[in-house]
């Protein structure tokens, strides 16, 4: 057994190192799909995490009356807290509207100077109400409408699930287009993978032919060229890994520019996910290409 | 020190029939029928002669005996072992039973006559001190122990030939198929491999020799089948080649 499985190791080699450029083409390949499949991995956390931020962001504004008592807006907030849909309640008071507003323009002078000029503080009291759940903010934006009480003074509806909404559908069309070009890559995998195992067999034909002349199993023909399609496998993750996180280590600035304040850390990301990401990619394009040789050695082989 | 010698097999089944073929057919595509109704019964020990003209049938009937070919009709028997139906994980055992031999040697360029011999046996999954004292013994056998680290394109056809007839011993088979052995061989070559054969046949092995050479038939004096169209039209002791 432990000979056999040296001997099948040593044959697999042999085919690998016979056909160098055969193998390159191979491996070319495969990392091209698993590029594309690693680039949608990418572009579907960073989508989540933009969702997940705005999601963050869908919060319903009730502009309350300058005027309004602690005991009017404690009633208020009570009752809206107890509404079913409400995750919480919060209250920014006149003072701490000021000072958010001054802090978000701590930057722009000209707002400031604005400001000052005009003397007082101009702006409103609110509740900030967070949703249960976004996808019921509309019914929630309904409930609240119904609610009458006389020290409301505007209500802020600005439409963030509209904005969500949008992200879904975007990203829901990118998952289809990735689906299709994963598909594409697949297939294309697939066909290489089995054409390459066919090469190496037409390369063999004649060991394969004395083989089976001399009464070698089954399995200790087939199994080199599996084996083979299995380095073939893991030097195409291996080479996708060397690859990618240089890449990453280039995206990442730009991402922590473009999603500011959001902390996004796509590296971490593929650090943590390690053995989930490109595990499951070596499994795949294992599998992959040992149907690919099986399909050949069967066709081409005759074992 | 392993000595090759199938005798023990032979005198454990000299009584019964080591190869049987009962009512064989065979028919290729678009119903061409190869073989027709074949009844043959070949003794253990037994030097035959399967003679007939190309196209015959001669070497289906090989394809058969080796597992490489099922029948339409009838049963094939070899030893007690019935392998009409043989399933494909059952054939390479049936083949570590039977030798063969085939005009164009089968060898590998690129490894040395002894490496060729070995392969045979590393394929198999045998340990390299076997593998040293079998590929030993039958190259001494088939005279090439001097010639054991030379290529294939370094020896003459019918040294290719002993090498590829060494290797076929390897696993000390019951039987011996050479299917026209001779035929890219000159006469001192080809008389050469005959009289290996018949040696190795002394042993106590099965010999079939598949050939439409009609010298080294007439030569050998021994049991010749002829078929033509795909039947056996004649089975002759010690016969000469009569098609």
């Amino acid at each position: 057994m432990f000979l056999s499985t040296i001997r099948i190791i040593k044959f697999s080699l042999q085919d690998i190192s016979r056909n160098v450029w055969l193998t390159i083409a191979t491996i070319t390949i495969l990392v091209l799909a698993l590029l594309s499949v690693n680039t949608l991995v990418t572009v579907e956390v960073l989508s989540r995490h933009a969702i997940d931020a705005v999601k963050e962001k869908v919060d319903i504004s009730l502009y309350l009356k300058a005027d309004a008592s602690d005991e009017q807006v404690a009633s208020l907030k009570t009752q809206i807290s107890q509404m079913a849909k409400v995750k919480q309640v919060l209250y920014t008071s006149k003072a701490d509207a000021l000072r958010y507003f001054r802090e978000k323009n701590k930057d722009n002078p000209e707002v400031l100077t604005a400001l000052r000029e005009l003397g007082r503080n101009p702006l409103s009291p609110s509740l900030i109400i967070t949703p249960n759940n976004v996808e019921e903010a509309p019914q929630l934006i309904n409930e609240i409408k119904q609610i009458k009480s006389e020290v409301i003074e505007s209500r802020d509806f600005a439409d963030n699930a509209l904005i969500l909404e949008k992200i879904n559908d975007i990203t829901k069309k990118i998952s289809e287009v990735g689906l299709i070009i994963i598909s594409i890559f697949i297939f294309t995998s697939m066909l290489v993978a089995y054409n390459s195992i066919k090469v190496a067999i037409y390369t063999h034909r004649r060991e394969i032919e004395i083989m089976r002349l001399v009464g070698a199993s089954n399995n200790f023909i087939y199994l080199p060229f599996v084996l083979s399609a299995i380095i073939y496998a893991f030097l195409g993750v291996l080479i996708i890994i060397i690859l990618f996180y240089p890449f990453l280590g280039i995206l990442q600035p730009y991402l922590e520019v473009f999603f500011m304040d959001y902390n996004i850390n796509i590296i971490e990301y593929f650090v943590n996910n390690f053995w989930l990401i490109f595990g499951l990619q070596f499994v795949a394009v294992s599998l992959i290409s040992i149907l690919s040789s099986w399909l050949a050695i069967r066709r081409y082989a005759k074992v | 020190m392993f000595v090759y010698s199938p005798l023990f097999w032979y005198n454990r089944n000299k009584l019964i029939f080591m190869i049987k073929l009962v009512n064989v057919s065979k028919s290729y595509l678009r119903g061409v029928k190869i073989l027709r109704d074949i009844n043959l019964y070949i003794e253990a020990g037994e030097f035959v002669s399967l003679v007939g003209q190309s196209g015959s049938g001669k070497t289906s009937l090989v394809k058969i005996l080796i597992g490489e070919e099922r029948v339409d009709d009838g049963r094939v028997i070899i030893g007690d072992w019935d392998i009409t139906k043989i399933s494909r994980r059952e054939v390479p055992y049936l083949r570590r039973q039977i030798g063969v031999i085939f005009q164009d040697f089968k060898l590998l360029p690129q490894k040395t006559l002894w490496e060729n011999v070995a392969f045979a046996l590393e394929v198999c999954g045998q340990p390299p001190s076997k593998i040293e004292k079998i590929v030993s013994s039958v190259m001494r056998l088939v005279g090439l122990e001097d010639k054991k680290d030379r290529y294939p394109h370094e020896v003459s056809g019918g040294e290719q030939q002993r090498t590829a007839i060494a290797r076929s011993l390897v696993h000390q088979p019951k039987i011996l198929l050479a299917d026209e052995p001779t035929g890219n061989l000159d006469s001192i070559n080809a008389n050469e491999i005959i009289d290996l054969l018949v040696r190795i046949n002394k042993f106590g092995t099965t010999v079939i020799l598949v050939t439409h050479n009609r010298e080294i038939v007439n030569h050998l004096k021994k049991r010749v089948i002829a078929i033509e169209k795909g039947s056996v039209v004649s089975d002759r002791e010690k016969s000469k080649y009569s098609l």
